[in-house]
């Protein structure tokens, strides 16, 4: 019991240890790094990266060095062109007017923590198409059980069954295969319009489903067959450009048009790692991803959503001396800004900590036993 | 023997025990009369969006009742044994030592089972009222991370209280920070599910230090 109990309290203690200090560590030594706003500009057809230049004045600069006025993004800032009277008649040969301007602009994101999470299989369920010229709050949703999904009215907690039949068979109709995999909906008033949910079944295939009129709405996505789904994300976009993305098990991502068209674009995207930022307007998509090493950046057509240019910026850390590595032979870390869920990871292995410790434990063993034989 | 030192606890910790359950009722009273005030006046449907969309478990008012509590037993329980100077009567009770020490601390963790029952009884009465089964899962596999950290508070405590050297101490107090900071250092629901198992285990193992502040108190180590 003793030698247990001291087993017990060594591991502990050196648990303790990987994971307070090192945290500690990097906590005193934490410094900010920033990157600059990146998109694609439709007047110079490059990268321009809103930075500050050595007069340490803000502005935007292409890749060339180039140094550039908010004019070389009049679609980002058509109101303050607008409103200073210098924004332009025509684009590319297209008229634009600042209505089109602000229907056209579109922002959206993602983080890895979005997805490396628990999935509650519960999701509340709005009415796509409300009485009054608002979208109201949910007033039911539906349960994700393995043989299917149950309708609840949540106002009165009760089960609806025959809402439960139809939607069911809605959904069995399409040849949705029972139970729902993955899901992706944003059941907030706090948009244009609504498109209720995305769904993958469990043979990997795309389905939306929706409440119209309190009727259901199920379609299959058949341009996605075949393609194994592994992360789904609706969009809802104000400019009903696209309806959602999603990726493959290849992290080739595809856009979905609201007609049901299925886009694959050159973008490489895991949703479980990288961070997403997508800036769209008039013509171009930006499409930002960023990963433990740096952004990539995507520059797509507006219009199809082919590649138009790419650019990466690996971040610039600089070498700098981590006393941890000297002494620990790993770090422990239990939450993280990618997921949810609370869990050790260890990382940082370091064979000179590694080294560093066995000697330590040695020396102090060989005290011990000096003071023992001493006594 | 098992039934002397058993009511040996209970005489030691009834006023505590008392004081405990009158503050757990208020507690509760507070907690669930706002969950059901808040679906009499704004409706049921805000419940299950304060659950789904806000990441709430509707019981945050408890969070830190189970670690309240199993560090207030342990003192309870020890403190005396300590300051009075009886723990070295006890373990010469005519009972294994060991035995002794298990029935102890035993008492204590059924004591606290029997407070987090009793919680968990009261919140699913409320909750299942107004909630999917499935969102009252959600509240129980967050919950059961309070009650984890309030065995760990006892267990810890106790070894803490009968540990005879400052020096030791610190190190337990260290271990316990530790783990607790651990288990409130997220607040998302069901943020613990993957690694609840692993730690039940290890807060389980907590036990071993007590055995292990026993053996030390009897070879009468002092600082």
């Amino acid at each position: 019991m003793k030698t247990a109990a001291k087993i017990f309290l060594y591991i502990s203690l050196a648990l303790v240890a990987v994971w307070i200090l090192p945290w500690a560590w990097r906590i005193a030594t934490l410094k900010s790094y920033s990157t600059p706003f990146t998109l694609y500009s439709c007047v110079i057809h490059d990268f321009t990266s809103l930075d500050r230049t050595d007069n340490n004045e803000l502005t935007f600069i292409d890749r060339n060095g180039n140094v550039h006025s908010d004019e070389v993004q009049p679609l980002f800032y058509g109101r303050v062109l607008n409103n200073k009277g210098m924004l332009p008649d025509t684009l590319n040969g297209r008229p634009v007017t600042l209505a089109l301007i602000d229907s056209m602009n579109v922002t959206f994101s993602a983080r890895p923590s979005d997805f490396n999470k628990k999935d509650i299989p519960v999701c509340l369920f709005m009415e796509s198409v409300p009485v009054r010229m608002e979208l109201q709050d949910p007033e039911d949703a539906f349960v994700i059980r393995k043989d299917g999904i149950v309708l609840y009215d949540i106002t009165q907690n009760t089960l609806e069954e025959e809402k439960t039949k139809a939607f069911s068979n809605a959904l069995a109709s399409e040849g949705f295969v029972f139970p729902v995999v993955k899901y992706s909906g944003n059941p907030s008033h706090h948009k244009s319009y609504d498109e209720g949910y995305l769904l993958i079944d469990s043979a990997g295939n795309l389905f939306q489903m929706k409440q119209v009129d309190g009727e259901p709405f199920a379609r299959r996505f058949t341009q996605a067959d075949g393609i194994n789904v592994k992360y789904v994300c609706i969009t809802e976009l104000s400019s009903k450009a696209i309806l959602g993305w999603f990726t493959d098990d290849s992290d080739n991502m595809y856009f979905l048009h609201p007609n049901g068209q299925v886009v694959r674009t050159e973008v490489k995207y895991n949703p479980s790692k990288e961070s997403l930022l997508g800036v769209g307007d008039l013509f171009y998509y930006t499409i930002k991803t960023s990963d433990d090493d740096g952004e990539h950046f995507y520059a797509l057509d507006a219009d199809d959503f082919s590649l138009v240019d790419t650019m990466d910026r690996p971040y610039e850390f600089e070498d700098e001396f981590n006393l941890c590595e000297y002494i620990f032979p790993c770090r422990l870390y239990f939450t993280s800004s990618k997921e949810e869920w609370v869990r050790p990871h260890f990382t940082d292995f370091s064979w000179i900590g590694l080294i560093v410790d066995l000697i330590a434990a040695g020396f102090v063993i060989f005290l011990r036993r000096r003071h023992k034989s001493h006594r | 023997m098992v039934k002397m030192i058993l009511y040996k606890e209970w005489l030691k910790t009834k006023g505590f025990l008392f004081g405990a359950l009158g503050a757990l009722a208020l507690l509760l009273f507070y907690c669930l009369l706002s969950v059901i005030k808040t679906a009499q006046i704004n409706g049921i449907e805000t419940l299950w969006e304060l659950v789904l969309e806000h990441n709430q478990v509707l019981v945050e008012t408890l969070k830190y009742f189970p670690l309240a509590l199993g560090a207030l037993l342990a003192v309870t329980q020890y403190l005396p044994e300590i300051s009075r100077k009886r723990l070295k009567l006890t373990l010469h009770l005519p009972c294994s030592q060991n035995k002794t020490v298990f029935v102890m601390y035993g008492y204590g963790l059924i004591v606290l089972t029997a407070f987090f029952a009793l919680i968990s009884i009261v919140i699913y009465a409320v909750l299942n009222h107004y909630l999917a089964a499935e969102l009252v899962n959600r509240v129980f596999a967050t919950v059961a991370v309070w009650y984890l950290a309030g065995y760990a508070a006892y267990l810890s405590g106790c070894a803490i209280c009968i540990e005879p050297t400052w020096r030791m101490r610190a190190v337990l107090m260290l271990m316990t920070a530790a783990l607790l900071l651990l288990l409130f250092i997220s607040g998302t629901p069901e943020a613990y599910n993957r690694i609840l198992p692993g730690l039940f285990i290890y807060v389980l193992c907590g036990q071993l230090l007590i055995f292990h502040s026993i053996k030390r108190f009897k070879e009468g180590l002092q600082d």
